[in-house]
Formats: C-alpha cells, sequence, structure tokens
C-alpha cells in the first residue's frame, strides 16, 4: 500500500469517527431516561437538590453546547467525567480494557486454530460423515445463544465437575506485578507458571463461550472457499503434475482460500468485542463490555460515548489490517 | 484434530484447577476466608462520592458510621457512644474514645466534623460536592463542642436525622488532606473491622481482619475483632452464575438470589436460603387523575379483585409479606390494624357496576422486563372480575418518565415499587403520596394527607408523629391510590460452613460476626 493510500484511509478513519461520535451522542442522549433521576433512587429530595447534581453532571446545559464540549475535549484525549464512579472515563475505561482485550484475544486464537483445520478436512472430506457432523455442529455453534452456552458449561465444569472457576480473571492467592495488563502474558514474563494455569483454568469458558460462534462461522467459510479453490484448474494442474496432496492442500489451496476467511476474522472479532457484553457479564469477568452495559442502563453518557468510540475505531482499524492482508496473501490484489 | 485439540483442553483444565486447589490451600496456609458472590462492583471506595446502596454495602465493611442500625433495625450508636437530642434543631453526640484508623491515627471529633463537611458543603471534595448531600435533609453545620462531643445543627426541625445517619461513614481528615480527596476512590483508611488489601475493579474487593479495630457498636454483640482473616468480595453479576458460585463452593454467601432458584439452593448439601424482610414496597400504581382510576370505587375494586396470597405463594416462592398501605412492618409508625382489601371476585364487580362499568374496564398495566411474570399474573386475576389489563413492558428509565415526570399522566396502571432504606415513612410516604411527589406515579393527591406528611415530617414528639403518619396511612388505605401489593423478601443463599451472619433488612452485609469453618 502506498503512502497516500494510507494517509486516505486516516482521514477516512477522522470521518468515520465524527460520525460515529455524532450519532451515538444523539442516540443516547435522546434516549429517555435521566441519570439525574437514576443516581437519586428512591430518595426525598428538594429540587435545589436535583438541580445542583444536574449542574454538577454538566447536564443543565443546552444540547448543543453539551455536544461541542464533547467533542472538543474528545479531541483532545480529555472523555469527562463518569457520572456514577465519578473519576475520568478514560481512567475508568483503561482500568477494564485489558480484560477485554485478552478474552477477546484467546477467543480469536480458539477460533481460528480450530476452525481453519475443521474448514479444511469438512472440504476434503466432502459429504463424508465428518462433513455432515462439522456442519451440523457450526450451525449449533452459530445458533446457541451465548449467555445460553455459557451457563451450560459453567453448570457442567464448575458446579458438577468442579474443576474450573465460576468467575474472574485469577484467585487472589495469585498477586502479579503487570507488565502488560495481560494475565497470561505477564504470568510468564514473570517467570510465574502456578499463576498462567491459574489464569488459563480462568478464561477458558469465557473464551470458549465468545469464541464459539466465531469457530463456528470461520468453518463455514473455510470449506466453502476451500471447494471452490480446489475445483479450479491450478490445483487439478498440480495433481496432474503428481505434487503430493498434502503441498498442494497446504501450499496451493489454503493460501488462497484463506482470503475470505482473514475478511471474515477481522470482521467478527469487531463483532467479538460486542459479544464480550454478554459473555463478560455470566462469567463475570472484569472487562469493557460489562461495564458498558451497566453504563447504558443507567444513562452514563461520557462512558458510553468514549466506549462506543473506542469500539468504533477498533472495528475500522481491524477492517484496515484486514485490507493489509489482503494484500500480503494475495500479491495480485492492490488497494 | 478436533476430538485431540479438545481432549488436550480439557487435559489442561483439569490440571489447571487441580493445581489452583493444591497452591490455593497452601497459600492461604491456616487463614480463614470469606466470599461473597455479590451482583455489582463498588462504583468507588469514597463514602461520600456515590448514590449506591451496593457500594454502600461493600464499604460498610471498612468504614464505620456515627450510628449503626442492629439486626432488628433499631439505631444505634457506632463511633458515638451515645447521643442526645438538645433542641428541634439540635443534636449533640458523644465521640467513642480509643477508635483508631487503620493506619493507627485515632480517631477525634476533628474527623467527624471533617467527615460531615465534606459531605454538605459545596465544592468540598476537591471541587465536587457530594452527590449524599441530599441524604442529610437540612444540616447545616458541624461543630466540636469539646473533644468529645459533636454537635449536629439543622437548619429546620429534621426527626429523621438519626435514621439517615447509618448511611454515612467517618473519614479521616489527616488522610484525606494528606491523600487529596480524590484519593479515596481507591484507597481506604477507615475506622471498620476489615481493612482493604486489593481491589481488582471489576472482579473483585479484597480485604482483611484490621486488628486495631475498637470493636463496634456495643448494643450489637458479639464486640471485638472481626471473626475471619480475610474477605473477598466476588463480582457477578449475573444471577445463575452467582448461583453457580455457590453450589460449587466458590463462594459463601450471594445476594439476590432469585426466588425460582430457591429450591436448587436449598435442595443442595451444602448451601441453604436464608430471607429477611425487605425495604421496598411493592405496589400497582392506579392513575388517580383520569377514568377509570379517578373513581374511588374503581380502585377499590382493583383491591379486591385480586388474590395477592395466591401470587406470593405460586411466584414470589412464599418471600413476601402483604401490605395494606405503603410501610413496611418495621417501620417507624408502621399502622398493624389498616383494613384489609380481602380478595372476593364478586364485591369487585359489584363496586365496579355502582361506579357505571358494569361490563367491566379495559386498561394497560406498564411493567419493567424483570417483573413480567408477576404482572402478568395479576392480569390474569384481575381479569377474572372484569379489569381486564393488558401488560405492557417497558424499560425502567422510560417507565419513570411516563409515570413521574410527565406533565400528563396518560398510562392506567403500573406495577412498581419504592424502597424505603431509612425505614421512616417520610422517606417512602413523601415522593410517592404527596401531591407532585418524585415518586406518586399514582397522581394522588389530597390536601389532608399533604398537610399530615409536612407536619409530621417536622414533628419532634414522636409519639405525635406517630399519630399523624398512622392518620395518614389511614385516609390511603381508604382512598387505595394503589392497588396495595406486598413487600418482598430480600433473599440470600448462604454456605454451610458459614456461622455468625445473618441478613439484614436494609440490605448491607455486615461480615464482622461471620465466621467459616
Amino acid at each position: 500500500m502506498s503512502p497516500g493510500k494510507v494517509l486516505e484511509r486516516l482521514a477516512q478513519l477522522v470521518l468515520v469517527l465524527l460520525g460515529v461520535s455524532v450519532i451515538v451522542f444523539l442516540m443516547i442522549t435522546l434516549t429517555p431516561g435521566d441519570p439525574v433521576q437514576i443516581m437519586l433512587g428512591d430518595q426525598h429530595v428538594t429540587p435545589e437538590q436535583e438541580q445542583a447534581l444536574r449542574r454538577d453532571m454538566g447536564l443543565d446545559l443546552p444540547l448543543p453546547e453539551r455536544f461541542a464540549t464533547f467533542i472538543g475535549n474528545a479531541f483532545q484525549g480529555e472523555f469527562g467525567l463518569s457520572f456514577f464512579h465519578r473519576r475520568p472515563v478514560a481512567e475508568v475505561i483503561a482500568e477494564r480494557l485489558p480484560a477485554t482485550i485478552e478474552l477477546t484475544l484467546v477467543a480469536l486464537i480458539l477460533a481460528v486454530a480450530t476452525a481453519i483445520p475443521l474448514g479444511v478436512l469438512a472440504a476434503v472430506r466432502k459429504s463424508t460423515i465428518f462433513d455432515k457432523l462439522a456442519t451440523v455442529t457450526s450451525l449449533l455453534g452459530v445458533s446457541m445463544p451465548g449467555f445460553w452456552f455459557g451457563i451450560l458449561l459453567l453448570l457442567l465444569f464448575a458446579v458438577n465437575l468442579q474443576m474450573l472457576p465460576v468467575s474472574g480473571r485469577i484467585d487472589f492467592a495469585y498477586q502479579v506485578e503487570p507488565i502488560t495488563h495481560l494475565l497470561l502474558v505477564d504470568t510468564l514474563l514473570r517467570g510465574r507458571p502456578d499463576a498462567f494455569v491459574n489464569a488459563l483454568s480462568h478464561i477458558i469458558m469465557p473464551a470458549l463461550t465468545l469464541g464459539l460462534p466465531m469457530t463456528a462461522i470461520l468453518m463455514r467459510v473455510t470449506r466453502a472457499s476451500m471447494l471452490e479453490v480446489l475445483a479450479q484448474d491450478y490445483v487439478r494442474f498440480a495433481e496432474a503434475k503428481g505434487i503430493s496432496r498434502r503441498r498442494i492442500l497446504f501450499r496451493h489451496a489454503l493460501k488462497n482460500a484463506l482470503i475470505p476467511t482473514v475478511t471474515v476474522a477481522a470482521l467478527e472479532t469487531g463483532t467479538l468485542l460486542g459479544g464480550n457484553m454478554i459473555v463478560e457479564t455470566v462469567f463475570g469477568w472484569p472487562g469493557l463490555g460489562r461495564l458498558v452495559v451497566e453504563s447504558i442502563f443507567v444513562r452514563n453518557y461520557p462512558l458510553v460515548q468514549t466506549a462506543v468510540l473506542f469500539y468504533a475505531l477498533t472495528y475500522v482499524l481491524l477492517n484496515f489490517v484486514a485490507d493489509l492482508l489482503y494484500t500480503v496473501l494475495n500479491p495480485r490484489v492492490k488497494l | 484434530m478436533h476430538t485431540h485439540m479438545f481432549r488436550h483442553m480439557f487435559r489442561t483444565a483439569t490440571f489447571a484447577s487441580a493445581l489452583a486447589a493444591t497452591l490455593a490451600t497452601g497459600a492461604a496456609g491456616q487463614a480463614s476466608e470469606l466470599r461473597v458472590g455479590f451482583s455489582a462492583d463498588a462504583l468507588t471506595l469514597d463514602p461520600a462520592n456515590h448514590r449506591n446502596r451496593e457500594t454502600e454495602t461493600i464499604i460498610r465493611n471498612m468504614y464505620d458510621g456515627v450510628l449503626t442500625r442492629d439486626a432488628k433495625m433499631a439505631i444505634v450508636p457506632e463511633l458515638a457512644e451515645s447521643f442526645r437530642q438538645v433542641d428541634t434543631t439540635t443534636y449533640d453526640f458523644t465521640i467513642r474514645q480509643g477508635v483508631t484508623f487503620h493506619d493507627g491515627s485515632p480517631m477525634t471529633a476533628e474527623d467527624i466534623k471533617f467527615t460531615f463537611d465534606r459531605l454538605i458543603l459545596d465544592n468540598a471534595m476537591g471541587g465536587q460536592t457530594s452527590p449524599r448531600k441530599g441524604l442529610l435533609g437540612p444540616l447545616k453545620e458541624v461543630t466540636i463542642v469539646d473533644p468529645r462531643t459533636v454537635r449536629f445543627i439543622l437548619s429546620a426541625p429534621w426527626p429523621i436525622l438519626p435514621a439517615m445517619l447509618p448511611f454515612q461513614e467517618v473519614v479521616s481528615k489527616a488522610f484525606v488532606e494528606k491523600e487529596g480527596s480524590a484519593a479515596l476512590a481507591t484507597k481506604v483508611n477507615g475506622t471498620g473491622p476489615f481493612r482493604l488489601v486489593d481491589w481488582r475493579k471489576g472482579d473483585s474487593i479484597v480485604m482483611e481482619r484490621f486488628d486495631g479495630y475498637y470493636g463496634g457498636a456495643t448494643d450489637i454483640p458479639p464486640v471485638g475483632k472481626a471473626c475471619v482473616d480475610r474477605v473477598i468480595f466476588k463480582v457477578i453479576p449475573e444471577s445463575a452464575s452467582r448461583v453457580a458460585a455457590l453450589l460449587s463452593g466458590d463462594v459463601d454467601i450471594i445476594n439476590e438470589l432469585p426466588a425460582h432458584a430457591m429450591n436448587q439452593v436449598a435442595r443442595n448439601a451444602n448451601t441453604a436460603v436464608v430471607t429477611v424482610g425487605g425495604t421496598r414496597t411493592n405496589f400497582v400504581a392506579l392513575n388517580n387523575t383520569k377514568p377509570p382510576f379517578d373513581n374511588v370505587l374503581v380502585r377499590k375494586a382493583a383491591n379486591h379483585a385480586l388474590d395477592k396470597k395466591l401470587i406470593i405463594d405460586k411466584i414470589l416462592n412464599g418471600t413476601a409479606t402483604p401490605l395494606n398501605g405503603e410501610l413496611s412492618p418495621d417501620a417507624f409508625a408502621f399502622k398493624a390494624d389498616l383494613p384489609e382489601y380481602a380478595y372476593d371476585v364478586a364485591k369487585a364487580k359489584a363496586l365496579l357496576a355502582e361506579a357505571g362499568y358494569p361490563n367491566g374496564i379495559d386498561v394497560t398495566l406498564d411493567v419493567e422486563g424483570p417483573f413480567k411474570d408477576t404482572a402478568e399474573a395479576i392480569a390474569s386475576l384481575l381479569a377474572k372480575a372484569g379489569i381486564r389489563a393488558r401488560v405492557e413492558v417497558g424499560e425502567a428509565s422510560l417507565l419513570t418518565k411516563k409515570w413521574r415526570q410527565d406533565k400528563d399522566k396518560v398510562g392506567d396502571m403500573t406495577l412498581t415499587s419504592w424502597g424505603n432504606g431509612s425505614l421512616d415513612p417520610s422517606d417512602i410516604a413523601e415522593p410517592t403520596l404527596q401531591t407532585g411527589g418524585r415518586g406518586n406515579s399514582a397522581g394522588y393527591a389530597n390536601p389532608k394527607v399533604d398537610e399530615l406528611l409536612v407536619k409530621a415530617s417536622t414533628e419532634i414528639d414522636k409519639a405525635k408523629r406517630a399519630a399523624m403518619y398512622h392518620e395518614a396511612q389511614a385516609i390511603v388505605n381508604d382512598e387505595a391510590p394503589w392497588i396495595f401489593l406486598w413487600l418482598p423478601q430480600d433473599i440470600y443463599g448462604v454456605s454451610k460452613r458459614l456461622s455468625g451472619w445473618q441478613p439484614s433488612a436494609d440490605s448491607r452485609i455486615n461480615l464482622h460476626d461471620a465466621c467459616v469453618k
């Protein structure tokens, strides 16, 4: 990709973010519900006390003024105070982000590592019992609601077999000084295999739950594109030349078949961030998704706005990465 | 590949948990640890900078207040030794001696004054004003009379000051001045039975026993240090997961056990269900401002048409107390002899006919998603008497706006509730029944009730005050602005290794006296 193209994409990014912030701001502020009323709860309060709180949250200003302040501050990296935590939003989000990133990455790795081999196998053994089983399983994987699958896992592995913990990231007994804030990485960097295993035992169920639909989708995509590629002339030609089956599959076919898989994987990673909201709630995972859900319910405007901006940014960047990967996988593709 | 991968993962998992179990026992040694599976994380650890019950429940184990409540909800001195009312607007508190903060410094009258200044003065928290200011009503000033006595001065008589003081916790003046007000969001230097070890935000709050604890309220035995070495509040927002954590032995107490999961917890050999009368009055607000519920006969018909007992037994699993008015039986001035609207379909039909609706009425019943089942049961029972209610599910904030803020009330009925943590009538009757009150969903307006509520809110003589509330309750009961429903109990699941702990009606989880085997 030429530097000009990169700049062009970045300029688009700014526009997208600006558009997203307008939409988010309008959507959340126009949604009925008043954070002041929610915060006051069931108390007897005077109108003066209510007004004081409104002023404190900056909600006494007219809408356009509030929007201008929000955008102006956002460009300077200021996202305001969380209404309910009463601390800077950026700080509150930063505390929760590593857990979400770690969970997303592990789910992604699990999904890719299972989906691609399974998809290839299903394509190669097309119409066998294995293929049909894989098809049914993946259909189940896409259809099963995350919270339900999560709770099934909990009941089996935590309650009945007592093999895995129900919630959290790591037991209190393990204190690991953070480096990257990703526990699986930090525990290894600090040379604490015991803590690593404990963190792993905590992340397995949430990551499986989160990654399941993605695994299913990726498997279907890989299978379909693999079948398409295997029917191409160059594959038949390679077979005619007597090249080994394994070499044909992995050197010739898979590389080309992966292009759609990569696009879908990148986009689905964005979806994983969204799926986090449910999985994090079920497994008490201390991530951003749960924080956002809780914040939406109590109309914590600054936090929701900032978090959605962050999601949008990630999504756009992931698309960008997918485009870049295209050019690597298939040199004929020019951006 | 598929099977191999999973087998490998399972093996890793088994290994992981086995290793974790060994290490956990090894690391913990003989220390006793109590874990609470709790529905929400604290928003902040600063006792003055939130308006959130869950946050207070957690914080209250590290911070003590001037006053507190015992298990029967009586108000008793905690950091105060005693208190007395000097006149209608003045209270004197004698400060307990020998109390130290977690950092070892002694607690003095200065700290109490500082705590309340921070709560009631504008911009007193590093530029922020405490959102808890409103909880202290007309408290104007706190002065130090002598090193042992602190005086609270009100700008107007406010008899519920003692009932509101258990909601505030005392902070250290020196600590706040040294660390800065904002630091209290994450650092704790309280006088409570536990000190903060670690706050893993969104995940858990870890505390350990404070060995310098003065012992707590003398009226609530046992007085002394906390029983367990360590306490962990684990944040598990999803109720099914909280139940799973209790059943698997991961935690020893869970809050907000759903009624439908009670049997599962009770049947399990290692766990039990405990309940306590709550403070949240549930009712169906009838729109008193427009037909058909502007007619008292129709409102009475609705009260007679509902078989409350059936719903309490079948849907709430017996965990609620039926009410004939707005107050909890635990509340001050509760009138126990209010007439009951007995379940009587024929009478309900007759009242409807008398009101001019011989063929019944068609109305809507608004409800929030989580209470849809109850609303549907109510609707189907009302239908038998000719009150055909269509249940409409709405989001909480939407319903709040529709029923409590919009000038014109357009709905017919809404299943709603109001919490009364202070257990004082003023805190529930004024918002929900006074003309124009913040929570007056029914749009009820009765000048006599308004007058009684206003007078009672500043009446210092307890007997006179109670008499006024009794009179108001009788009028409200007779005019039936609501279908009076019930007071749900708070339901907890506990492990059988737990002893010395009981739930509390104000929904606090005080772990001072709790022990684990």
